[in-house]
């Protein structure tokens, strides 16, 4: 079994809990125990805060990070916001002297001290990576396989961007996670601006509702152009915006797409045979049925 | 034709002229925009792949080019009063895509961070730091999701700050050093009395 600090950030554990148990529950039986990393908090938000001053941001972001120092655990996390503030924080604490003593004068004042001992994962790449898990190994694990249906992969924007800071290749048209869904027995469909961001994120969705929704309205309309049952994501903020921003896009500009969305380790316990209801999927703003009717 | 306004008629005006007065010029603001960015942004030619994948720019008046064009004549007041600004998602697609290998994302970001030190910034930024600084999430939990986490068989709240709101000081902590709540709840004050 590997060990990692498990890393919630907000949304998943207060918003759909269901990612959060699934996460837990499915990585289990793929070698993976994800430890409560307690007393962490948000990431913080790095569009709301890194707006506001970055150094605040560092220093908030080393908080949670020095927590898993000290478990002597890296961390790994289930939410592409969380891990642009807790991956490229650590990054940048590791390699640039000043930042780190800067941050660590803040520490100081809580008697913390950011080391640099631990790195950061989000759970989709340790799935991925055939020397951890792997796609052989997910696909061993399917017992109620999402045959006959069509799923559009959303990336969303700070798991594999800006690529010069991450390390997972090009962010033109990747189809790593593709591969982890197909290994569910779904077909993953291509669709049209498939890297474009979910309209959410930069404070955007706070700022300017109709605005960030008609980003997520274009990216629906092109994933039901090619006929696809369900989206799946890696990223709780890019569910709620697919999620619940439908309710908001039919009240705003009445269209109604009912297209259910998953965080892909929610379709990873519906495939390792886990219930809709230990999924909590009636929680999600949108119907998951019509899906749920083609694979149970 | 429509375009954008300012509730200042001075900026109005300003909007209307197109030519680049020197005197509106500080060069202090590209340095500082680089610096805080880690961006050449004065290495920028133009070209404008930028503006052509961004999510924003079909839907607003946003031109993360414009903007570069900004950092780089040092227009900082132009750049930091424009509404505009908060358009940007961070998608950095224009950063991966930036034939030069600038970072436009990161130069917003430090616009950003500049337009704040004026009070320059929009309520709903500042609403997530109060948020945080009582409960440590910008999202906190609530009592549908504890029930909702209970019958999942999990703890109604999870081992955040939200299970343990003795961690919540610390935060306090380092957002007092920053004097960061303070100046949120000051400023959302004067906006919304």
């Amino acid at each position: 079994m590997r060990e990692y600090a498990f890393f919630l950030g907000c949304i998943a554990p207060n918003r759909y809990p269901g990612a959060e148990s699934a996460s837990i529950i499915t990585s289990r039986r793929l070698g993976i125990e994800l430890l409560p990393l307690n007393g962490a908090s948000c990431c913080p938000a790095p569009g709301a805060f890194g707006s506001i001053d970055l150094n605040i941001w560092y220093a908030m972001a080393a908080r949670n990070l020095v927590l898993a120092e000290q478990m002597e655990r890296d961390i790994a996390l289930i939410c592409n916001g969380c891990y642009k503030s807790i991956y490229e924080v650590n990054h940048k604490l590791k390699h640039n002297d000043e930042l780190r003593d800067g941050v660590n004068e803040v520490l100081k004042e809580i008697d913390m001290e950011f080391k640099g001992s631990i790195d950061v994962w989000h759970l989709a790449e340790l799935l991925y990576d055939e020397n951890i898990v792997g796609v052989e190994k997910i696909r061993e694990s399917v017992k109620v396989p999402l045959t006959g249906t069509k799923i559009a992969v959303h990336y969303g924007c700070h798991l594999m961007k800006p690529k010069k800071e991450r390390h997972m290749g090009s962010t033109e048209a990747p189809r790593w996670i593709e591969e982890l869904v197909e290994a569910l027995g779904a077909e993953a469909v291509e669709y049209r601006n498939k890297m474009q961001c979910c309209g959410a994120g930069g404070g955007v969705r706070g700022y300017d509702l109709p605005h960030s929704l008609d980003i997520t309205n274009e990216k629906l309309q092109n994933m039901i152009e090619v006929g696809a049952d369900a989206v799946t994501e890696v990223c709780p903020f890019c569910q709620l915006q697919f999620d619940r921003g439908q309710i908001e896009i039919e009240e705003k500009f009445g269209i109604k797409y009912d297209m259910p969305v998953f965080h892909y380790n929610e379709l990873l316990g519906l495939a390792q045979g886990m219930s809709p209801s230990e999924l909590g999927l009636d929680l999600h703003a949108i119907s998951t049925e019509p899906f749920l009717k083609k694979v149970l | 034709m429509a375009t954008k306004n300012y509730p200042d008629p001075i900026l109005n005006e300003k909007l209307r002229d197109r030519y680049y007065h020197r005197d509106q010029s500080n060069p202090e603001f590209t340095k500082e925009i680089e610096k805080i960015a880690g961006t050449m942004a004065h290495m920028c030619f133009q070209c404008g792949t930028c503006t052509a994948g961004c999510p924003s720019a079909p839907r607003s008046s946003y031109r993360i080019r414009e903007f570069m064009r900004r950092a780089v004549l040092g227009l900082e007041d132009e750049a930091l009063t424009d509404p505009d600004l908060w358009f940007c998602t961070t998608c950095y697609s224009c950063t991966d895509r930036c034939p030069r290998d600038l970072a436009p994302t990161d130069v917003i970001m430090a616009m950003r961070n500049l337009a704040a030190r004026r009070d320059i910034v929009p309520v709903n930024f500042l609403k997530t730091v109060q948020a945080i600084y009582s409960s440590g999430h910008g999202v906190p939990n609530n009592d549908v999701n504890r029930a909702a986490r209970e019958k999942l068989g999990m703890t109604r709240d999870p081992p955040t700050t939200s299970m343990y709101p003795e961690y919540i000081k610390g935060i306090q902590k380092i957002l007092d050093h920053y004097g960061l709540k303070e100046r949120a709840d000051r400023i959302i004050k004067e906006r919304e009395g």
